[in-house]
């Protein structure tokens, strides 16, 4: 009788589960389905192999760009909010919450026109002599500029995300470190990091499939031309050669990778 | 401690270079009626463009953009306030499954899912319309709202409720009384990004509105394809303001508790 | 090492955590520093460490002032109330720590951690030395973080509540070995606590501090015996506080109906006056007549607990209740708490109260 009563509560899931099982578990499971179907229904893998052939360089340059973005988010991340649970955060905690309050649209439209080979980076540089204006490097239009914008948007996540478990890290740790004449570099390697690392693990799997899944941006100030995120092309795939089969191979791929990510971080986070 | 300081205004000034500097870029943008290089500057600065947006199909995309985004926050409170209470106070069964669902959309690529779910709105007749845009974005809103909500019913001692129960209160009574009055600071905050997510969304909309539906990203969007830069600058400065005001409004309660809900279940 | 502390004041803000402290700790001893949490007792100990630096005033170790120096750059060393053993590091890289940010090599460093742990009997299994912190009890590992404050061999040992959030029966256990351990290696020490009872049975020195002030210093014995203030009587769990008046002759306090002349030393400079005693001090008469040195309160006798050792008799006398302590058990209604002159104590100024929490709010 009490079992029955606490599974009646469950009815207060059912229009959100609704929707999210329809328009989420459902494509889900269809993509994964398609991705092995020609257009008529029959079982194939050819998907896959046009998918290997065309798109596999697109699938590493995509792990790279998202590593390198997640390397350098990571980096100035941990620094970032070492020096701010050690010295206090105050502004530099405030300013790098700004860009998690920025569409990601408008991050990949302002570092267009900032990364432009004539944006204002390159004609500020220019003016101190650093660029040269009548060949100006483009940054907006390749990897970097990709994983410049990628860093810059998840920085606050992470900033977040790392301080917060700095900050569950209690003072006395810190002072017994400090007492020994630790200075704030070694606190943040031989404490703070330590004693973090599972939640870093969680916000760098976090960020890294965020990164991996990204979009708009790429859209924005990516080339067209060369190696392309792989959202760009399932996108393309889609809208420009309805081929879903070829989209959701690349779709799998990308499910796959996400995967790889999390499992990655449930195994280091059981083993200890 | 000296030491300290100096590193600190090197910090500030080095971060708000790379903060403010792309940000600041639009806003020169915005207000640039002729700009060639090589100047570092606009020649020609006033607010044509200004004029012209507020003329154009951005009205009609920024008024399409807030009601969808009304209607997704308050649907999305209706489901997950009474859902979130039940998940963190009930010993339901199937418990794990249904936040696992909820984790989903969290953890795989969006676009290739929403690019499936596309087909299934067109196939409801829902597809290039208001109905379908909001449904769509209703997963992601979903999502995050059953963490936070269960988060922040959590976080209130159940004895409180316990101390009306023992009264005499029904659970009913107790949630209206009691629990919901001590949840409502982290119900708004979570209104707040849930307005804020759907405002913002791009991939949905784009997929399953367009070109039908324009809400004013995929309006920035098309806009800077079309090198109408101005356009698109002011746009995005538009698109700005209410994450703004909610980072203000906000900075005080946005702990890290609120996001690291995701991914822990 | 001889540490002193002169006119030391610490504000944060508006608020005054230390108020011209001036003190000086027994050199090679026990020096217990006594209040109730936000008296400025912590703040005092964090200026000392470096973790904090003082508003104004010097902290001299020796001749040396140490204001301004780093932590690390003072040779001391802190023990902390949670003990803040590294729970990712073992026990010996724990206590290997400060040896190894001295670069010492490696044997030396494995004898002196060994030499510590054996110092602190905690080399009490053979994998000891690899096993994680969070796999000890709380009494062990504060065993632990004393054997890496004493591995870097502190001019001054610093402790911070060490032993409040031990078990009772840990906690008497570790107070006696803490206090062999203090001798035996003759480093000045300060000790941290609000426990009175810690306080008065472990140091050589006691200052009982409130509001960021001193309020005074001395041997356990003076302290107990001798309160020179109200605060210090209370704080140190005497049971009876009464609220006096002076008569309009000005030469005696009048307290729960009581007459109580003045003392010789105490000027009839205040309208209201505290009187204290303690419950065992006193004792219980009912007919018999008042010696010549005593004073008796005359009350109703309104319940007796017996608590073990003795018998504790609660007595009404006007609004005040009495706390006496007898060894066995008197019967009422009507009674004399008759208290020896020596024993009543009377200080300027109103009680602070039983309710009422510290004057001041200071961290």
């Amino acid at each position: 009788m009490k079992r029955l009563r606490e599974t009646s509560w469950l009815i207060v899931a059912v229009p959100s589960l609704a929707i999210v099982v329809w328009l989420f578990f459902l494509p889900f499971i269809r993509s994964a389905v398609t991705s092995f179907q020609t257009e008529d229904g029959a079982w194939t893998f050819q998907n896959y192999i046009t998918a290997y052939r065309l798109y596999a360089g697109d699938v590493l340059y995509t792990i790279f760009v998202s590593g390198v973005s997640l390397i350098a988010v990571l980096i100035i991340g941990i620094l970032v909010s070492g020096f701010a649970r050690i010295y206090g955060g105050g502004v530099v905690e405030f300013l790098f919450k700004i860009p998690l309050f920025v569409p990601f649209v408008v991050v990949g439209h302002a570092m267009r026109v900032f990364l432009a080979p004539h944006g204002l980076l390159n004609s500020a540089l220019a003016q101190i002599g650093l660029v040269n204006l009548d060949n100006p490097p483009s940054i907006a239009f390749s990897w970097v500029g990709i994983s410049v914008a990628l860093a810059w948007k998840n920085m606050a996540l992470a900033i977040l995300l790392i301080l917060g478990a700095f900050e569950s890290v209690g003072d006395t740790f810190l002072e017994a470190a400090r007492n020994f004449g630790a200075g704030w570099f070694r606190q943040v390697k031989d404490v703070l990091l330590p004693m973090s690392l599972t939640s870093i693990a969680v916000a760098a799997v976090l960020i890294f499939t965020s990164m991996l899944a990204s979009f708009s941006i790429p859209m924005m100030i990516g080339s067209g031309k060369g190696a392309q995120m792989l959202m760009i092309d399932v996108y393309y795939r889609i809208v420009y050669q309805h081929d879903y089969g070829v989209a959701n191979a690349l779709g799998v791929v990308s499910y796959i990778t996400a995967m790889g990510a999390a499992v990655y971080y449930l195994r280091s986070v059981t083993k200890g | 401690m000296k030491r300290a300081r100096i590193v600190r205004i090197i910090l500030v000034v080095l971060i708000s270079f790379i903060i403010f500097g792309p940000l600041s870029s639009l806003v020169i943008w915005s207000v640039a009626e002729k700009w060639y290089w090589p100047h570092l500057l606009p020649q020609q600065v006033g607010l044509f463009y200004w004029g012209k947006v507020f003329q154009g199909r951005m009205m009609q995309a920024l008024q399409v953009g807030v009601l969808i985004a009304c209607v997704v926050t308050v649907l999305s409170l209706i489901m997950t306030v009474p859902l979130g209470y039940v998940l963190a106070r009930f010993r339901v069964p199937f418990k794990a499954a249904v936040l696992l669902i909820f984790l989903l959309p969290q953890a795989f690529p969006q676009l290739p899912v929403f690019a499936n779910a596309t087909v299934y709105l067109y196939r409801a007749n829902l597809g290039g319309k208001v109905p379908g845009v909001i449904l769509i974005h209703m997963v992601g809103a979903l999502v995050y709202a059953v963490w936070t909500m269960t988060a922040v019913f959590k976080s209130i001692p159940a004895s409180l409720e316990e101390a009306a129960i023992n009264l005499g209160a029904s659970r009913i009574r107790t949630f209206w009384n009691i629990s919901l009055p001590l949840a409502m600071p982290g119900i708004i905050a979570s209104a707040l990004l849930i307005f804020l997510y759907s405002l913002d969304e791009f991939t949905g909309t784009l997929l399953v509105g367009s070109p039908f539906v324009l809400t004013l990203p995929v309006f920035m969007y098309n806009a800077s394809q079309g090198y109408e830069l101005p356009v698109a600058s002011i746009t995005a400065l538009l698109l700005m303001v209410p994450g703004i005001i909610l980072l203000l409004v906000l900075e005080r309660y946005l702990k890290a508790e609120y996001l690291s809900s995701f991914g822990r279940i | 090492m001889e540490v002193r502390v002169e006119n030391l004041s610490k504000n944060y803000g508006a608020v005054q955590a230390l108020r011209d402290v001036n003190l000086s700790f027994v050199d090679g001893g026990l020096t217990a520093i006594l209040g109730p949490s936000g008296c400025g007792k912590t703040t005092l100990l964090r200026c000392i460490a470096g973790f904090l630096e003082p508003t104004s005033g010097a902290i001299y170790f020796g001749d040396e002032n140490v204001v301004g120096l780093p932590p690390q750059a003072r040779g001391t060393a802190m023990v902390f109330q949670n003990y803040a053993l590294w729970p990712h590091m073992s026990i010996f890289d724990n206590v290997a720590y400060g040896l190894r940010l001295q670069k010492l090599p490696k044997d030396e460093i494995r004898k002196r951690v060994i030499d510590a742990l054996n110092m602190v009997e905690m080399m009490v299994a053979p994998d000891i030395l690899e096993r994680k912190p969070t796999a000890l009890s709380g009494g062990q590992q504060q065993r632990v973080a004393l054997a890496r404050a004493l591995v870097v061999r502190p001019k001054v040992l610093l402790l911070d509540e060490p032993l409040s959030n031990l078990d009772a029966k840990v906690r008497q256990r570790l107070r006696v070995e803490l206090r062999r351990l203090q001798r035996q290696v003759g480093i000045t020490t300060i000790y941290v606590t609000h426990d009175q009872e810690e306080a008065l049975s472990m140091a050589d020195q006691v200052v009982v501090m409130d509001c960021g002030e001193v309020r005074q210093v001395g041997t356990p014995e003076q302290i107990y015996r001798n309160p020179t203030t109200a605060f210090v009587a209370e704080f140190l769990g005497v049971t009876n506080v009464l609220a006096g008046t002076l008569t309009p002759d000005g030469k005696a306090v009048v307290a729960a109906g009581t007459r109580i002349p003045l003392p010789a030393d105490v000027p009839a400079s205040s309208d209201h006056y505290t009187v204290v005693f303690k419950a065992d001090a006193a004792y219980i008469l009912q007919d018999q007549p008042t010696p010549q040195d005593a004073v008796a309160f005359t009350g109703e006798l309104v319940e007796v607990f017996f608590v073990g050792s003795t018998y504790r008799h609660y007595v009404k006398a006007g609004k005040e209740m009495l706390l006496v302590d007898s060894p066995s058990r008197v019967a009422g209604p009507s009674v004399n708490v008759v208290v020896p002159r020596a024993e009543l104590k009377v200080y300027p100024g109103a009680p602070l109260g039983h309710d009422v929490e510290p004057t001041c709010s200071v961290g």
